[in-house]
């Protein structure tokens, strides 16, 4: 049997931000611009649609998402039509599925698209809501809902056990503003400097205001094919999936077995440079889940960029900047761009995309390996994709 | 009770937006957790064919799958690894900022996120011992039959040791 591989041969999305509009308004927006990154793709084609989508029952009240999405959307998928929720990795759990979907033959093009509407008309419920986000009955009824709590936990014990400091994780902040500032689509289009970080206000010692990632409106989509297929529907370079990981090891904070070294995180590494045969020092760029400044230096760490414990050097000499050894969140990431949950592993998909096909806005010079990383819940559940210019 | 743009829900109470776990046997097989709480005692279960001491507690056994479980007392006392204090965005129901919450370690049972009450703002430091402290939270109305009965209700935080 001939191998099937799988490529992404389109991708788009809404303007994220605080918008007006409704989930499905944003869900036919990432659509359009789905569409018309690939003039050649004729949607009536796609035979499959996954939408990614965590708070849709809490904040839309609606269930049943996807054949919505797909009325909208203009597609009748007849292999696939349902709905991935991993909270903030709904989007690349997505991507995994459709992959294997693809990969066994169950489907030729498949859509993932996902997205949120997270501002409701009064503000009290999003942050209300984030209470179903961990563990309800245990973890959320300590008061630990929206995640800043857990990561300055982590964030503190990451400078006391590794000198990690404050301008570090500022750094971060500077570098993911000043890309998202580049990107039209992105939450933020103002750069920040570091006085402007280092002295907003707190938040949850130490992480103060610009080491958060903001509450997004928006929703993305991209298309995947057949390799056979894509190269009929796509003039553009094909961009393959190479490999991809998905661990947890623990849910609950009382489970987790390291605070600062995120064991789900190397697991899913692993799983995901082995199949793709890719190692750390050949990923030319990455999109790394920066839902806080600390969470982009572990990252750094534990995606085997660096030694544990040298996130804060790394960040320091810019290693993760344009540039560096692995320019990271080159389109502004979380912090930059926002993160509506269930669309934020489809941003990074369009970036890595964007990235290995060389028609990015800030591109990387040659980047032929792209990795994308999503953490979700109390970090307790890590999923990693490697892309690539070629097969693996 | 109002509930405002939705006059339909005048009175009713909703699961889905409770702060807090069921706790009545009719809705929960670990109520022996919260009937122990009560009584000030912090428990789990205990799998009686491996040994192994889950938490939360559970009727499964996660590491050799019995469900031979029974109740355990666990220590109420632990000590502060790290402390931080929640400033913005603390959710409706846990008061006014500053929330606190600390990394303690329960004797070597776990290492729990918990969250400190009856604490000044600047109190808490790593190093100090917290005590469980248990509080009453609002009760569920219940249908049972055709009346409904108000069905009280207890959770924990931990408090400074004085």
């Amino acid at each position: 049997m001939t191998e099937r591989n799988v490529c992404v041969i389109a991708g788009g999305m809404s303007k994220w931000g605080v918008r007006e509009g409704s989930q499905r308004d944003f869900f036919q927006e990432a659509a359009k611009a789905c569409y018309q990154d690939n003039p050649q793709l004729n949607p009536k084609e796609i035979d499959g649609l996954l939408v990614a989508s965590a708070y849709t029952e809490r904040t839309s009240y609606q269930t049943h998402l996807a054949p919505l999405v797909a009325e909208y959307v203009g597609i009748r998928p007849k292999n696939i039509c349902a709905r991935v929720e991993l909270l903030c990795a709904s989007g690349s759990s997505a991507i995994i599925l459709a992959f294997g979907m693809i990969k066994s033959g169950q489907a030729d093009v498949v859509m993932v698209a996902g997205g949120e509407k997270l501002y409701t008309p009064q503000k009290w419920e999003v942050f209300y809501s984030e209470l179903a986000s961990v563990d309800h009955d245990w973890d959320a009824a300590q008061g630990l809902g929206l995640p800043p709590p857990v990561f300055a936990m982590v964030a503190k014990q990451h400078m006391k056990q590794f000198g990690t400091k404050k301008e570090h994780l500022g750094q971060i902040s500077v570098k993911n503003r000043r890309n998202a500032a580049k990107n039209p689509k992105a939450q933020f289009q103002t750069p920040v400097t570091m006085d402007e970080v280092m002295s907003g206000r707190m938040i949850v010692d130490p992480l103060t205001l610009y080491d958060c990632c903001p509450i997004t409106d928006g929703a993305a989509a991209v298309v995947l094919a057949v390799e056979e297929k894509a190269k009929d529907i796509t003039d553009k370079p094909l961009v393959y999936v190479r490999g991809t990981g998905q661990a947890s090891v623990n849910n609950m904070s009382a489970n987790m077995p390291d605070w600062t070294t995120w064991e789900a995180l190397k697991i899913a590494a692993a799983q995901a440079y082995k199949k793709s045969k890719v190692e750390p020092k050949e990923v030319d760029v990455a999109m790394t889940h920066d839902c806080f400044t600390i969470s982009e230096l572990i990252e750094m760490e534990d995606l085997g960029f660096c030694e544990k414990g040298e996130g804060g050097p790394f960040v320091e000499s810019g290693q993760n900047d344009i540039g560096g050894i692995v320019p990271t969140n080159t389109d502004g990431g979380l912090l930059g761009c926002g993160h509506p949950f269930g669309g934020t592993g489809i941003r990074q998909a369009i970036e890595v995309t964007r990235q290995l096909r060389g028609d990015a806005i800030q591109q990387v010079a040659g980047a032929k390996i792209g990795l994308t990383h999503n953490l979700s819940g109390f970090i307790a559940a890590h999923t990693v994709l490697v892309y690539g210019k070629e097969v693996a | 009770m109002s509930t405002p743009g939705i006059s339909v829900l005048e009175g009713k109470y909703m699961v889905t937006m409770d702060l807090f776990p069921q706790q009545s046997k009719e809705f929960n097989q670990m109520h022996p957790f919260y009937e122990y709480l009560k009584e000030g005692r912090f428990t789990t279960t205990r799998c009686k064919d491996c040994g192994a001491e889950p938490f939360p507690p559970r009727l499964l056994c996660p590491e050799c799958y019995s469900t031979d479980m029974e109740w355990i007392d666990w220590p109420t006392v632990a000590t502060v690894i790290e402390v931080t204090e929640e400033m913005v965005g603390v959710p409706l129901g846990f008061g006014k900022p500053p929330l606190v919450h600390a990394l303690v370690d329960l004797q070597g049972k776990r290492t729990f996120f918990i969250r400190v009450i009856n604490c000044k703002q600047g109190e808490l430091k790593s190093g100090d011992r917290v005590k469980l402290a248990v509080f009453e939270v609002d009760p569920v109305p219940q249908e049972v039959g055709r009346d409904i009965v108000e069905i009280p209700r207890v959770f924990y935080a931990f408090e400074p040791e004085k």
